[in-house]
């Protein structure tokens, strides 16, 4: 069915006025284009979407979640619940508050097939079926429906589209250490910039709408000028930086705040993060919606956003008004609209005067309701009914805000020593009042960021500046701005609707409170109030009162649920900036592309897996000489008279008789004595070390170092550079290593008896000076490791190459090393151990040294030494498969026999070119450990084949004799 | 030991004719032409000074023992107690994922309990919880992580489970806003694909359990605080620690007997241990979580990614909920970090690049007790009568209706069920860890 609306997008009441205000922001002499909905408009520059749809007559502009009920703007500014609309791929922008651009692609979004014509609207003739929460009482039988029933539930989604072909788009973050950071740019906030500018502080004063004023704006000739004299006056300050359009969306600790700035000139959004020594909150207050029948009918709106849209945009929001006030913006409201000539029915609140519905088709409202029984013809009912405190980033700095029945809103309750609030949410008062108190909230501010500041400094360890005396913290002695009585107003005598964008209604809330759902946060979650697009800025309190009348309590007993951050919603754009994760290559992959290498990706590394034929890589490097490029080898330059105790404390074994010139293999173990990394360290002269980790580890292990040094032993005196990049790293290997490193070393003797097996040197390679080589490597061949300063390793590499040709030289990549590491056992850490493998599980039980007085580890690995761990946990093995030729996947289940029972894993598989046969690293219970256990492997094809547990974890060469000839 | 605490324990009939309305789309039509209220999910009752059992924590996995308790053993007597509100600790803030394929043969067997009951959960507690069995997808960016996907899938299929290694096209297919390019920073090699696993709305299963455990009989106390466990025999002071008996717990409201008190905690559960003299094996870190304004809905599966420390799924209301991996240090703050928003962003446009307009609307954390094995805590405590269910990681409310059954067989048998044998305490003295940490990074 189609439900045909009378009146749909153009109503006359609404229109641009003829006559310039005197206060307004739009330039009558430019024409913008646009469209909404695929028809063509135009507005003026200084035109929000909003004011501009209005400005041509439209009213309704979008439609409810839930029963598609025709909306119009409401607030008419960034919280409006109603004018959430499509912008090109944009979705859900704040039609209340962006400005109007040419060419912009408007469109509504809750609205299916068309917002004239919407068939969903049927729903809202079933309403009384539909109350908050039905879903959770239906669609449970028969249960094979719940999947189609979910689908029909999940095109109820509110919220526009996104194209996923959007592009990443420009962002950007950027760092501010204001002294004073304020939020808000009303008459406190920009009196508060300039007091604390004035005192001598840096200011960032940040402001949501597009120009400082606060409601100043819109108000009076002489409001008006008040906002541009503090304009002036904080344009005229160096010290204050303005971000108009911009928003403190978040406190963290220590006053670390987050600011989404929309103004930048280049960028769509700007994350900035600023630590303030002190934050001024002063975002002004948030009118509050009325509930009652018919109060999200088009031409129900807030006294607030009538005023902009007259004051500020020149429109006209209808023909014949009534307001309902209970304050002096409300009266405002009135003689504003009848200084446009709209008749105006006043209805004073203060006077025990009320409305009781509005009246009319949802297309918009025809007539009010009042409380006297009559009903007034109107187009536009305007309601001043009391504000909401967006305490949210007080609620971030710890503060829980109390309700004070008296004036009817939140205030804050606790003081913060680096948060001060002023205006609105901290009082009321003339104009005059406020700005007062916001430059005395200025110049204490100051003070305290001053002290602060000072506190900062001395805290640091290097301080020259310790014998300044330090500025006393100032105490608060402003004086505390009046709390003004206002009527508690909240629901009329009739129910209506309390979160527009969620489409509840203050009948669904008593009906949940009524169910059980009696706390303001199970309401929340039961019925959805409050968790929509303004996340309860609107909606909120009037959640609380529905439920505090509910339950014959007070708001105060019942509170409000927990704001959270981000204040307004940032894009994921804006938060995620550049993306600036690096890639690394080594200074020698230029040469690694040229020749056709195969790259894989190792963590942020780029490095070569193959020149096209591992197998013959590992073949020439165990027969000829190979060479290949392990840059990404972790490397730590350890420097200092305490780097044995360091590495004592990080590695299990010991390191302290180490002697210059001697390279040593460690295994590093977690707190809970898992195999956290493992690698070499040389000793290069009394007090200079340099440590390798794996490739993935080298960030881990560096902090790890660092952790040790500067939390737990600042007294040990090192100094840890990573110094990974620094050097290339380039691993001659095969029995022809020694030969061809000779023709490009003279001034290091590279005997067997001089350089010797797991020892270091430092020399002169192809030229370049101060290389260091140490005789150690992967392959278990003869091999040197060379490290080269990074800018002359190509240069090393390209003469390896020349120099060897007639050597047979062939460089080899990752994939032949990975082949070659399994030939000799050796196992990687992360690969054939994972999360719970403790350091016995590698089978290197020798390399824990529990007479150490200390390491990282050590009381987890004295227990899993002891002899019933051993029945216990795990064992790396060296298994072959039976059948040579079958080679199992990485991650085959090792089983028992026939059954399915998991006695193990194979962590480690390849076709070993150098044996002709299949080899593998595996984990197995320690039933299975021992040699020559027969073993079951179950291939990923179903499969079971047999395995062989090995005496040795190397496979080839386990007496280690070809490394050290 | 003279009386054991179950001993002492009524059991009465499950209520089970008689009740509360059910719920029914005929009884919405019903209640919505006549005006006539729905009655309150859980009744309102005063605290009493006695129970058989008294359970700590009214989140999914308290509620889960009492309805147990009461359905499948016919014990009543019983209080659940939270200092706050029913769901307000981790079964509230949780990012409502659901699967089983986990590593070891323990974890896969006991989750896939649990799956099963989230599959006919709705019709079994006559709440609808919305289980969405959308599949589960867990991407590979590293030939390391991809291994790991290959161990998981050799361990599921040898369990029954679905689950199986997909390639990037079939990602693409499942997923099609995920970027699948090779030239993206860390490309997408595979996957780990686990079709039954899915979401969930957390909440109505907080509810549902309650509303069921209330027919029964059982007390949902809010707003109650244990501010101590009260313990008699202890080898340490109080009478607390091994060798004892608990005999109730002092409240916020006012002391409590009771010959069985059960840990059903997260955040607090080593806190809450210590009051009875039991230390636990766990550090608690905040796990942060957030989510996006609602837009149409364009990603049908649940998207893990353990390299990019993100996982993510949209729900029917159109919003992204983005989690993370717990923070690497001890916390208590709830609060969340500006950090966490700005890395979960970088990454989830690492793997939808399509997405940058989106925004991030709202921000939480909550509370994970780590254990060294990432596997819980389940059973008994060498404080006689006092049972915990804790240690529960990252992972508490996908258990939570196969441990509430199990640690209700615990309690009204005296016998530690099979299912939740491998967890017990003990193992922490043994060695016997259940390494569902190999394959630790993120665990959703």
């Amino acid at each position: 069915m189609e439900l045909r609306l009378p009146g749909r997008t153009s109503t006359t009441g609404v229109r641009r006025l003829d006559t310039e205000r005197p206060g307004e922001v739009i330039d009558r002499s430019t024409s913008v284009p646009f469209t909404f909905n695929g028809k063509r408009f135009t507005g003026h520059e200084g035109d929000t979407i909003a004011s501009a749809l209005m400005g041509n007559g439209i009213r309704i502009v979008s439609r409810s979640m839930k029963y598609h009920r025709p909306r119009g703007y409401l607030t008419g500014d960034f919280w409006d619940p109603n004018g959430a609309l499509q912008v090109g791929d944009e979705p859900n922008v704040r039609s209340g508050h962006r400005k109007l651009t040419a060419g912009m692609s408007v469109s509504s979004q809750n609205v299916w097939p068309s917002l004239d014509h919407d068939v969903k609207a049927a729903n809202g003739l079933v309403s009384r079926f539909l109350t908050a929460g039905f879903y959770y009482k239906t669609f449970m039988k028969p249960a094979s429906l719940w999947p189609y029933y979910e689908k029909v539930l999940a095109t109820f989604a509110p919220g526009g589209t996104v194209d996923l072909d959007t592009p990443h788009g420009e962002f950007d973050k950027r760092y501010a250490h204001p002294d004073v950071l304020i939020a808000g740019g009303g008459p406190a906030g920009m009196a508060a910039a300039i007091a604390a500018a004035d005192a001598g502080a840096s200011v960032l004063l940040v402001e949501q709408e597009h120009q400082l004023g606060g409601h100043l704006r819109f108000g009076s000739d002489a409001d008006r000028a008040a906002a541009g004299t503090l304009r002036d006056e904080v344009g005229r300050r160096p010290g204050i930086e303005v971000l108009t359009d911009s928003t403190v969306t978040g406190r963290y600790e220590d006053n670390w705040c987050s600011i989404v700035q929309r103004s930048h000139p280049t960028v769509s959004e700007r994350l900035i993060k600023a630590r303030a020594k002190t934050l001024v909150v002063a975002p002004g207050l948030i009118e509050r919606p009325y509930v009652f029948a018919g109060n999200d009918k088009p031409g129900v709106m807030t006294s607030g956003a009538v005023r902009r849209m007259i004051n500020l945009y020149g429109v006209q929001p209808g023909d014949r008004a009534v307001v309902f006030t209970a304050n002096a913006d409300g009266d405002a409201a009135a003689d504003d609209l009848e200084a446009i000539g709209v008749p105006v029915h006043r209805v004073d609140a203060r006077a025990g005067e009320g409305i009781v519905e509005a009246t009319g088709p949802a297309s918009g409202l025809t007539g009010v309701v009042l409380t006297d029984g009559t009903t007034v013809d109107a187009d536009l009912l305007v309601t001043a009914i009391g504000w909401t405190a967006p305490t949210s980033l007080l609620n971030m700095a710890g503060d829980r805000p109390v309700y004070d029945a008296n004036a009817a809103r939140f205030f804050g309750s606790v003081q913060i020593d680096n948060v001060l609030t002023t205006g609105g949410i901290a009082g009321d008062g003339t104009v005059e009042e406020l700005i007062q108190h916001g430059e005395a909230t200025g110049r204490l501010a100051a003070a305290r960021a001053a002290s602060i500041a000072h506190a900062l400094r001395s805290a640091t360890v290097w301080a020259t500046e310790t014998t300044t005396d330090a500025p006393a913290f100032p105490a608060d002695d402003r004086t505390a701005l009046e709390r003004h009585a206002h009527p508690e107003l909240y629901r009329a005598s009739t129910h209506g609707i309390v979160d527009y964008s969620e489409d509840v209604g203050s009948k669904d809330l008593v009906a949940a409170a009524k169910e059980g759902y009696d706390s303001i946060e199970l309401l929340k979650r039961y019925t959805t109030a409050t968790m929509g697009p303004a996340q309860g800025k609107l909606e909120t309190v009037n959640t609380a009162a529905v439920l505090a009348e509910a339950r014959g309590e007070t708001i105060a007993d019942v509170g409000t649920t927990v704001w959270r951050p981000p204040f307004v919603p940032i894009t994921l754009g804006a938060l995620g900036g550049r993306i600036f994760e690096p890639t690394r290559v080594s200074s020698i992959q230029p040469w690694h592309e040229a020749r056709g290498a195969t790259p894989i990706l190792a963590g942020q590394w780029i490095r070569p897996e193959h020149y096209g034929d591992p197998a013959a890589e590992v073949r020439n490097t165990r027969t000829n000489v190979g060479i290949i490029d392990v840059t990404p080898l972790g490397k730590l330059d350890l420097r200092g008279p305490d780097v044995p105790a360091l590495l004592e404390q990080m590695y299990t074994n010991k390191w302290r008789k180490l002697p210059v010139g001697g390279v040593r293999y460690g295994l590093m173990c977690a707190e809970d004595g898992v195999v956290l990394d493992d690698g070499v360290t040389g000793r290069l002269a009394d007090d200079h070390y340099l440590m390798t980790t794996t490739s993935s580890g080298a960030g881990t292990i560096w902090e790890w170092a660092e952790m040790w040094l500067q939390t737990e032993h600042p007294e040990w005196q090192v100094h840890v550079t990573p110094v990974t990049t620094g050097y290339t790293s380039i691993n001659v290997a095969g029995p022809r290593s020694r030969e061809l490193v000779a023709r490009l070393c003279d001034d290091v003797d590279l005997s067997n008896e001089a350089f010797g097996y797991m020892q270091v040197r430092r020399g002169t390679i192809a030229g370049v000076p101060d290389c260091i080589m140490w005789r150690i490597g992967f392959t278990g061949e003869l091999s040197f490791e060379l490290h080269v300063p990074s800018g002359h390793g190509l240069h090393v590499w390209e003469r390896l190459m020349a120099d060897g040709a007639d050597l047979g030289i062939q460089p080899f990549g990752l994939e032949a090393q990975r082949i070659m590491r399994l030939e000799k056992g050796h196992f990687i850490v992360g690969q054939d151990t994972d999360g719970l493998s403790k350091a016995p599980t590698t089978g290197l039980e020798n390399l824990i040294k529990l007479d150490k007085p200390d390491f990282a580890g050590k009381p987890e690995l004295a227990w899993a030494l002891e002899p019933e761990q051993a029945q216990i946990l795990p064992r790396i093995v060296a298994i072959q498969p039976d059948d040579p030729t079958i080679v199992p996947e990485e991650a085959c289940q090792i089983l028992a026999g026939e059954t399915n029972e998991i006695l193990g894993r194979i962590t480690s598989s390849r076709m070993s070119p150098t044996l002709g046969r299949s080899i593998c690293l595996g984990q197995v219970v320690p039933s299975l450990a021992l040699p020559g256990t027969k073993i079951t492997i179950l291939l990923v094809d179903g499969r079971r084949v047999a395995g062989t547990v090995q005496e040795h974890h190397a496979h080839y060469d386990p007496e280690g004799e070809r490394a050290r000839v | 030991m003279a009386g054991s605490p179950t001993a002492l324990i009524r059991k009465t009939k499950a209520k089970l004719g008689g009740g509360p309305p059910r719920y029914s789309a005929a009884g919405l039509v019903r209640r919505g032409l006549s005006g006539d209220p729905w009655p309150r999910v859980w009744r309102d009752v005063d605290l009493k000074s006695s129970y058989d059992v008294v359970i700590i924590g009214g989140g999914v996995h308290g509620l889960a023992t009492a309805y147990y308790l009461a359905t499948n053993h016919g014990i009543t007597n019983v209080a659940v107690l939270d200092k706050a509100y029913l769901g307000s600790g981790g079964s509230g803030r949780n990012t409502a994922i659901v699967r089983s394929n986990y590593l070891t043969p323990e974890g896969v067997a006991f989750y896939d309990r649990s799956l099963s009951l989230y599959n006919t959960m709705s019709t079994d507690l006559n709440l609808n919880v919305m289980f969405s069995e959308r599949g589960h997808m867990t991407l590979a960016h590293t030939d390391g992580a991809l291994r790991t996907m290959n161990w998981r899938a050799e361990v599921n299929k040898l369990q029954g489970i679905n689950s199986s290694v997909i390639t990037p096209a079939e990602v693409k297919k499942l997923a099609p806003s995920l970027d699948v390019g090779t030239d993206s920073r860390y490309p997408i090699l595979g996957a780990l694909y686990h079709p039954p696993g899915g979401t969930i709305r957390h909440d109505a299963v907080v509810w549902g359990y309650a509303r069921g455990a209330d027919h029964r009989g059982v007390e949902m106390h809010q707003k109650t605080e244990v501010l101590d466990i009260l313990c008699e025999g202890g080898e340490g002071p109080d009478g607390k620690g091994a060798g004892g008996r608990v005999t109730g717990v002092r409240t916020s409201r006012g002391d409590i007997s009771a010959p069985i008190v059960v840990n059903c905690t997260a955040g607090w559960a080593s806190l809450i241990s210590d009051m009875a003299g039991v230390k636990l094996p766990i550090h608690t870190r905040p796990l942060q979580a957030a989510v996006t304004e609602p837009v149409k809905v364009f990603l049908p599966t649940v998207v893990v990614s353990g390299s990019l420390h993100v996982y993510v799924s949209q729900t029917d209301r159109g919003e992204l909920v983005f989690g993370a991996s717990v923070d690497p240090f001890n916390n208590y703050n709830v609060g969340g970090s500006l950090e966490f928003t700005e890395e979960l962003a970088g990454h989830v446009l690492e793997l939808m690049p399509g997405i940058s307009k989106m925004r991030l609307l709202r921000q939480w954390a909550g509370l994970c007790d780590m254990t060294p094995d990432y596997s819980p805590v389940m059973g008994t405590t060498p404080v006689d009568g006092f049972y915990v269910d804790v240690g529960w990681g990252t992972y508490g409310f996908k258990a939570g209706p196969v441990s509430g059954e199990a640690m209700a067989e615990a309690i009204a048998t005296r016998q530690t069920p099979k299912i939740i044998a491998p967890f017990g305490l003990s193992r922490f003295a043994s060695g016997a860890l259940v390494g569902e940490k190999g394959a630790a990074a993120v665990g959703h």
